[in-house]
């Protein structure tokens, strides 16, 4: 039984491992607040505030020698299973037979734990996407077999050059200058390949439509801090891919030769 | 484009898409069907009845996410689950392409008028989601009140 144990600094240092785990997998800032808010009413303490941004959780009581946790979150990364599961647990609480370490444990180790699809799989994901983009756009079966290729092999790449930690910037740009390059390289294999269809469809990966969509939400929810934080990271994230894919398209324009006789960015 | 085929396709499309953001297994399903019924919704409007794109996209980013907010509440999710990967087949990554290109060939006429049709379909999905979402967010309020 957790409900009903725990002392004051106990229940804040659950709420706050609770926000960092909600807002290190992409959760909402409104999700974050409520959820720890929830979790410190249901044990008693309604005058815990909570301040979240995608960067930063602030967790403190109203009382003059009270104490105040503060997170800084550097790594954010997509993991929408893990909003999940700490969803069912915020809601469930009533049920939740883990003590106070073993609660803490479990929630650290929910950090650690390794995403339920592993890279290949969102390898082939990223692929089989752009394919079925590509085709949704109205390419024929030349560019749904390129755009599988250009999808999957720019995912592989970006995902050997995460383990360097590059900034997102650079990961983005790079993930552009793969499309280019690859798409370029498809177009010079077949004549009946659109270079629009195969890069708009392996673009699709790669967009921001997770910050874009939760800084909407963020602004709905009144977070206007989070909500502009939100929206600048995805309009840097399209530029930088924008950015990646001029480069090779003007490159190609200056040295490359001519493609069947087509503009090559028709 | 055959209403069937397209939606097929963006039914795929969604469900990798939900690979790449990492959801639970038990949601691939529904939320590959929500992310189809607002591309086919999209595709119907703007090509079959010729609607401008802006308010396409708008119809189908509505029915989307109160399709996305019922299922969460069915099924005990989180809205996101279903909305994020859902959305992600409206984005205009075709326009902001086209854009693109057509301001590296020096066609700025032409690159900017797709920048800027990019832009609205853009503010249209936003308008749309934020109308949903806050519809919802009224009935969980009175539902909290009601409990209290």
């Amino acid at each position: 039984m957790l409900l009903g144990t725990l002392s004051r600094e106990e229940t804040m240092n659950l709420a706050l491992v609770l926000g960092k785990v909600l807002l290190k997998s992409g959760a909402e800032t409104n999700r974050v607040e409520e959820t720890v808010i929830r979790f410190c009413r249901a044990n008693g303490y309604a005058d815990v505030n909570v301040f979240a941004t995608p960067l930063l959780i602030i967790l403190g009581d109203e009382t003059t020698d009270g104490m105040t946790l503060i997170c800084r979150i550097r790594y954010r990364s997509v993991n929408l299973s893990l909003i999940s599961e700490i969803n069912a647990f915020s809601f469930d609480l009533a049920k939740w037979d883990k003590n106070y370490e073993e609660t803490k444990i479990w929630l650290e180790d929910k950090l650690k734990e390794t995403p339920p699809f592993d890279r290949w799989q969102v390898i082939l994901a990223s692929a089989v996407g752009s394919a079925a983009f590509a085709g949704m756009l109205g390419g024929n079966s030349h560019d749904f077999a390129a755009a599988f290729f250009v999808g999957g092999l720019s995912m592989a790449l970006l995902k050997i050059l995460a383990g360097y930690r590059p900034s997102a910037f650079w990961e983005n740009a790079l993930a552009g200058t793969a499309i280019g390059a690859l798409a370029l390289l498809c177009c010079a294999f077949s004549i009946q390949c659109t270079m629009e269809n195969i890069i708009v469809g392996a673009l699709m990966p790669f967009l921001p439509g997770m910050a874009f969509t939760n800084g909407l939400r963020d602004y709905m929810a009144g977070d206007l801090i989070s909500g502009n934080a939100r929206i600048s990271e995805a309009l840097l994230f399209a530029i930088s891919i924008a950015i990646g894919l001029t480069a090779v398209l003007l490159a190609w324009n200056r040295w490359g030769w001519d493609l069947w006789g087509m503009e090559v960015w028709k | 484009m055959n209403p069937l085929l397209s939606f097929l396709l963006a039914f795929v499309a969604t469900m990798a898409f939900a690979i790449l953001f990492q959801a639970p297994r038990s949601t691939l399903p529904c939320s590959g069907f929500v992310g189809a019924l607002g591309w086919v919704i999209f595709v119907l409007m703007s090509k079959n009845f010729e609607y401008s794109t802006p308010v396409a996209n708008f119809c189908a980013t509505v029915l989307l996410a109160a399709a996305g907010e019922l299922s969460a509440r069915i099924f005990k999710q989180p809205s996101t689950v279903y909305i994020i990967p859902g959305i992600i087949p409206l984005v205009p990554g075709l326009g902001m392409y086209q854009g693109m290109a057509k301001l590296i060939a020096k066609n700025y006429e032409a690159g900017m008028s797709s920048l800027l049709g990019a832009l609205l379909d853009s503010i249209a999905i936003a308008l749309g989601l934020m109308m949903v979402t806050s519809i919802f967010r009224i009935f969980k309020m009175r539902k909290k009140e009601g409990h209290l």
